[in-house]
């Protein structure tokens, strides 16, 4: 892996962000063919010390160590000659590598096989995909597994199902399954499988063969796609894939031909035939194939040119910065200046303490000495009470602390644990564990309360199957929905797994406590859960693991926390640290930033690595993982645009090239609407001079935090952070401003009772609003618009109301920029 | 569906939202349809006693029957209760359901299922219907597609679609001095403060826009100016102003917020919103429930048999899909405090207009109207039949993050209702 070596060469040569070294590479590396005749394509990679990748395939040099392939130069293949192991070994530009192909005692003629031969072509022509026959309802009754995840089933409905009308053995080419795709008949699908095409063939032959199932055959275990991460320049044209099955016997098969490719970014990398690629334009695009139910991705990386020796970035202040201006520097991504101490103080109140900084903090923190302010600040920050508050309110958000679900879960005291929580930075892998092992009453053991959004508590009822996705979601990062009712197709998880997770929860129950609103959970030690299509009890089984054999009496639970928990889990603080991140910079190293599934790679894999590492290796502290982000050169990037144009928006704001401006969340305009105008807001059954980020009860929220995106949390997700119409007619319209605008004693009325000239009140609101001083041609433009307005005829105290209700209004006040 | 997902494909599809966009014949000529079907939902919350309502039980004991009467209604041999009088009278002009079964008995899950034809799912907000009616009809005279009355509601956003389909909050017009919320100058506002406002606010941000780019920048610009088109144009608040309305229309429809919600919404389709639902409250009766239903239930036997005959006397109700729609049923038997709990087994739900047939009563509850004993219709099979009436394929697949999902997966289109 290039980032793996980068890295090395980086650390060890203390040189960071550096030049790569060049290197010669041979994909795939390790080959096991069936037997002589079987043929494997190749890719002989040359890689610059740009970084950027070049395919030399057909000028490289080859020397075998003995006759057991032969290479075939126009195919880019290897060819199995007799059974037995040979080296390959290629040269070019003064490098080589090396290969190992072994040639099994197999071969000849091969019978086709129903898996992996038919099931891959159902796979390549979409029939089994989810908008065709894959669906789950299958199509014009004909139904088939999701990208053939079920051999067996796919088999019996081919085969029986239906009184047998879709095969006829005696005259294969009458069989429905071959007339309709070759459009003999009418078929909704369409021509897919042309009359005499090889796919037909081999349908026909296999057809010819009796149709077996041949189930004992050699199942397909893995896919890989080659090479897993390239850097291509723009132009560099079409470009050879190499997909690689790794099959249950040992043997590899080439799967170049016979999986289906799909692109996540068309303008990027666009496919062609079977096997090939398009460069495009500059941009990053993963690539996925996939066939017999797994799956495989690639990233590919356009570049316009490599980095010059002109390639400038601030000055690295932790790991974060030295991976992120590597990957920038790599991908020639401009970087952006560092944020003046203004743009980076408002940024970090916003993002500790929700709300923009008052006038004397800003200038206390100018007045601080200056090595080292900004670390400094961030410390007293992270210490700050109104921090807690809203680290609380986000993780309020992640386990959807709401009244909705029930009354059942006491909001406030569930609330109040996390806080306890928050405050004393309770290590997440302990707080992790008393959430999913929480039991009994949930008014003593607030802890419980994190099960009630999948519990009907009307009905009290708890469902492991509704708990199952929250809880790899969550911790996880793991979206296993899907494979509730169907292998996942994105991710090598089968439903088999779901259960597996589902039986961890299969104990739990709930009753009602004392008095209807108080519920308690307990353990029915002996409650399974079922498998749906089995019918018998599923043994509780993690991610990867076997099936766990318990104490009857066991909490089943706890094998699970154990496991999540556990620093060796992969996906745990990985996924935390990706969604702390993602709350930060606005996008996830992954996105979405809670769907960390194989397919869905990390735009920045070592960065994402690091940042996970460093979350267990200070005790699972989330507040050291805010801390180690607040004070990347990375997070204090400027949010302006860098200097030269042309550069993909998009990659800029992936790979974290400038900090990208967004709306303050509702809580923390409201908060700073409240701060700015000097008239806090009152919320119903709270006291007054209550924040809005310490709000209890949310399922009533004030019109204007629903407006601005005040989650209800009953659903898993993210809140809604983009603009929307009603909030803009919202504010113009002063609704909610109105009774910040006008009372007496406010900004406003204070800076009039003493006397303070326009100058000096334009100056007033825009340093409380934006924590900066006014620009003198800022300055001009609203005194030039007072004086028009007092010209004609409106009152001075009106104008000012206005001119603070467009400031409130202006973008620069909305964005946390 | 295999993407790396974008926020920026979010904020470049809210320009399709075209506000004061497209001219109307343009946009009918772009429909291209005679089914341009409207939709006005009435929609109870907390859900309504069926027993009280639709379904009266007069030979049940008295625990379960209560103590409202049955009426007769123009169908001969169908009965109401005393509290929906006006409805029985036009019963030949709407369908009752009486065997709407669902096993979902939380508010929220159930107004979601309820307002969308899918079942929630924790992890997916699918779209209500509002949402996807804007989405594949779009705007029509420079109107929102889709406007609720009152308030904000959960059951009516946009999910995965995103905020551009997202509900437009009309306010209530029960109150004396209605006026849309936020739309239109502030009390004591003139259009120029307004306009010398909106040039401050411009300079201020181009300043600011000097040095600073992104799609969030941009998705704020358009809304601002769709925000100020919105507000300084007079007849967009004219469509609101339910206050042109004669007084003797306003009181046939009843001065309550179900009454003056439907004609607000009866105004609305007529100048091009898609679907307008209005929520009335009060139906959550587990304490008094007699006495509140006695009171509240009036409300909508005015609303809904006035909005029927009013569409129906301007030619509206051929194009326009009228729904009498709650959370769930309430239970049969009267509990200790005089009230009834959720009941999702059995519950009645009303439907008039675009070709749903008039006097049909569908399906039937068993003596308690504690189950359902014949057709039992699921809240997934009302989705499909409510998308197939607005002509929008049930089965088309949406662009849900990461796969596709399906504007109705499950429902069966109830063929007695369609026409």
């Amino acid at each position: 892996m290039w980032i793996r070596l980068t890295l090395t060469v980086l650390w060890t040569a203390a040189v960071w962000a550096g030049e790569e070294q060049a290197r010669l590479q041979i994909y795939p590396d390790r080959i096991s063919l069936a037997g002589p005749g079987s043929a494997q394509q190749f890719l002989v990679m040359f890689t610059g010390a740009s970084g950027v990748s070049e395919d030399v395939s057909s000028s490289a040099e080859p020397s075998l160590d003995n006759g057991a392939i032969r290479i075939d130069r126009a195919a880019v293949q290897f060819t199995g000659v007799t059974a037995g192991e040979t080296r390959v070994e290629f040269r070019a530009r003064g490098l080589q590598a090396t290969a190992l192909v072994k040639v099994g005692a197999g071969g000849g003629d091969m019978a086709v096989r129903f898996s992996p031969d038919i099931i891959t072509i159902l796979t390549i022509k979409g029939c089994n995909s989810s908008n065709c026959h894959g669906a789950i309802a299958g199509k014009s009754g004909f139904k088939l597994s999701l990208f053939g995840y079920d051999v067996k089933a796919d088999h019996e409905m081919i085969l029986t199902a239906h009184q047998g009308r879709r095969v006829n053995l005696q005259n294969a080419p009458a069989s429905l399954l071959l007339k309709k795709p070759a459009f003999e008949i009418p078929h909704g699908g369409g021509k897919v499988l042309p009359l005499g095409s090889p796919d037909y063939e081999t349908m026909l032959k296999w057809l010819r063969q009796g149709a077996p199932l041949d189930a004992g055959g050699p199942t397909v275990t893995r896919l890989e796609m080659f090479p897993a991460e390239r850097t291509l320049l723009v132009g560099s044209g079409t470009q050879r894939l190499v997909v690689i099955a790794r099959l249950s016997d040992g043997t590899t098969r080439d799967m170049t031909r016979e999986v289906r490719y799909e692109t996540s970014n068309e303008a990027v990398a666009k496919l062609g035939e079977p096997g090939k690629m398009e460069a495009g334009s500059p941009g990053l695009a993963t690539l996925l194939a996939r066939a017999m139910g797994k799956s495989a991705t690639a990233q590919v990386g356009l570049i316009t040119a490599p980095a010059g020796a002109g390639f400038r970035h601030p000055a690295p202040q932790n790991f974060i910065d030295e991976l992120v201006f590597a990957k920038l520097r790599h991908m020639n991504v401009p970087v952006a200046g560092l944020s003046t101490d203004e743009e980076f103080l408002r940024r970090v109140y916003i993002d500790t303490l929700g709300r923009v900084p008052q006038p004397e903090e800003r200038r206390r923190f100018l007045a601080a000495t200056r090595p080292g302010r900004r670390a400094r600040l961030i410390d007293q920050l992270l210490e700050h009470p109104e921090y807690v508050s809203y680290r609380t309110l986000r993780m309020e958000d992640w386990f959807r602390n709401t009244q909705l679900f029930s009354q059942g879960r006491p909001m406030g005291a569930f609330r109040d644990w996390l806080k306890d929580q928050v405050q004393a930075d309770r290590p997440y892998n302990e707080l992790v564990r008393d959430l999913v092992t929480s039991i009994g009453d949930t008014a003593r053991n607030p802890a419980g309360g994190f099960w009630m959004p999948v519990t009907d508590f009307m009905l009290n009822k708890f469902d492991p199957k509704a708990a199952t996705p929250m809880v790899t979601r969550l911790f996880l990062g793991l979206r296993m929905e899907c494979a509730e009712c169907h292998n996942h197709p994105l991710e090598n998880f089968t439903q088999d797994d779901f259960y597996g997770l589902a039986a961890f929860f299969g104990q739990m129950r709930i009753k009602i406590g004392q008095g209807v609103y108080r519920r308690t959970w307990y353990l029915d030690e002996t409650a399974e859960v079922e498998h749906p299509s089995t019918k018998k009890p599923v043994l509780a089984k993690v991610l990867g693991g076997e099936p766990l054999t318990l104490p009857r009496d066991a909490d089943r639970r706890v094998g699970l926390a154990d496991w999540i928990t556990s620093p060796k889990n992969p996906y745990f603080a990985r996924a935390t640290a990706n969604r702390v991140w993602h709350a930060y910079l606005g996008t996830g190293i992954v996105e979405p930033f809670d769907d960390l599934r194989s397919t869905n790679m990390p735009t920045n894999r070592e960065l994402l690595d690091r940042l996970a590492e460093h979350f267990v290796a200070n005790g699972f502290r989330l507040k050291e993982l805010d801390r180690v982000i607040f004070n990347s050169a990375t997070y204090q990037l400027s949010s302006q645009l860098p200097r030269s144009p042309g550069v993909s928006e998009e990659l800029e704001r992936l790979l974290f090239a400038r900090y990208q401006p967004r709306r303050l969340p509702a809580e923390a305009l409201l908060d700073s609407i409240s701060q700015v105008t000097g008239i806090a807001q009152t919320f119903a059954n709270h006291p007054p001079g209550t924040l809005a980020k310490d709000v209890e009860i949310n399922d009533q929220p004030a019109y204007f935090l629903a407006t601005f995106g005040f989650p209800r949390r009953d659903l898993l997700g993210q809140r809604h952070e983009s603009p929307t119409l009603s909030q803009t007619l919202h504010l113009m319209n002063r609704e909610t401003l109105k009774e910040k605008l006008e009372p007496e004693q406010n900004l406003i009325g204070k800076l009039m009772a003493r006397r303070a000239s326009d100058r000096e009140i334009v100056g007033e609101f825009v340093e409380h609003a934006y924590a900066r001083l006014p620009r003198a041609e800022e300055s001009e433009l609203i005194l030039r618009h007072i004086e028009a307005q007092a010209a004609e005829g409106r009152s001075r105290r009106r104008t000012l109301e206005n001119v603070l209700l467009v400031i409130l209004n202006s973008k620069e006040f909305q964005l946390n920029h | 569906m295999f993407r790396i997902q974008s926020s920026r494909r979010n904020f470049l599809s809210v320009g399709s939202m075209a506000l004061g966009g497209l001219s109307l014949p343009s946009l009918l000529r772009a429909a291209g349809s005679q089914r341009d079907i409207s939709c006005i939902v009435l929609f109870q919350d907390g859900g309504c006693c069926q027993l009280s309502s639709w379904d009266p039980k007069p030979e049940a004991p008295a625990d379960i029957r209560g103590r409202f009467k049955d009426i007769s209604t123009a169908i001969p041999g169908v009965h109401f209760t005393e509290l929906v009088p006006r409805s029985a009278k036009i019963a030949n002009k709407f369908t009752v359901i009486r065997s709407m079964t669902s096993d979902v008995a939380i508010h929220d899950v159930a107004r979601r299922y309820m307002m969308s034809g899918t079942r929630p799912r924790t992890e997916l907000q699918h779209p209500s219907y509002g949402a996807v009616v804007s989405k594949e009809r779009g705007p029509k005279n420079g109107l929102p597609p889709f406007v609720v009355v009152p308030d904000r509601e959960a059951s009516a956003e946009a999910g995965f679609l995103g905020s551009a389909y997202d509900q437009f909050v009309a306010g209530d017009p029960k109150a004396k001095d209605f006026r849309v919320k936020d739309v239109g100058l502030p009390d004591g506002m003139t259009l120029d403060e307004a306009l010398s406002n909106r040039k401050l606010l411009q300079a201020i941000d181009r300043q600011f826009e000097a040095v600073q780019r992104s799609p969030v920048i941009e998705a704020m610009d358009q809304f601002s100016q769709k925000a100020f088109d919105l507000v300084s144009s007079p007849s967009t608040k004219k469509v609101f102003h339910i206050q042109d309305e004669p007084d003797a229309l306003r009181d046939r429809y009843g001065r309550s917020t179900i009454g003056q919600g439907a004609l607000l919404s009866r105004r609305l389709i007529e100048s091009g919103v898609r679907l307008a639902s209005v929520y009335h409250g009060g139906y959550d009766t587990h304490t008094g429930h007699e006495p509140q239903y006695a009171k509240i239930l009036p409300e909508f036997d005015q609303a809904f048999a006035t909005l029927v005959e009013d569409l129906e006397q301007r030619g509206l109700l051929s194009t326009t899909l009228v729904l009498g729609i709650g959370e769930f049923g309430r239970t049969p038997k009267l509990n200790p405090a005089g009230g009834r709990d959720h009941w999702p087994g059995v519950f009645s739900v009303v439907l008039a207009g675009a070709g749903v047939p008039g006097g049909l009563v569908l399906g039937k509850s068993d003596a308690a109207a504690s189950a359902v004993v014949d057709r039992p219709t699921r809240i997934e099979d009302l989705g499909a039949t409510v998308y197939k009436i607005l002509g929008i394929d049930a089965h088309k697949a949406l662009d849900g993050p990461n796969r596709p999902v399906l504007i109705n997966k499950d429902g069966v289109p109830i063929r007695e209702v369609l026409s």
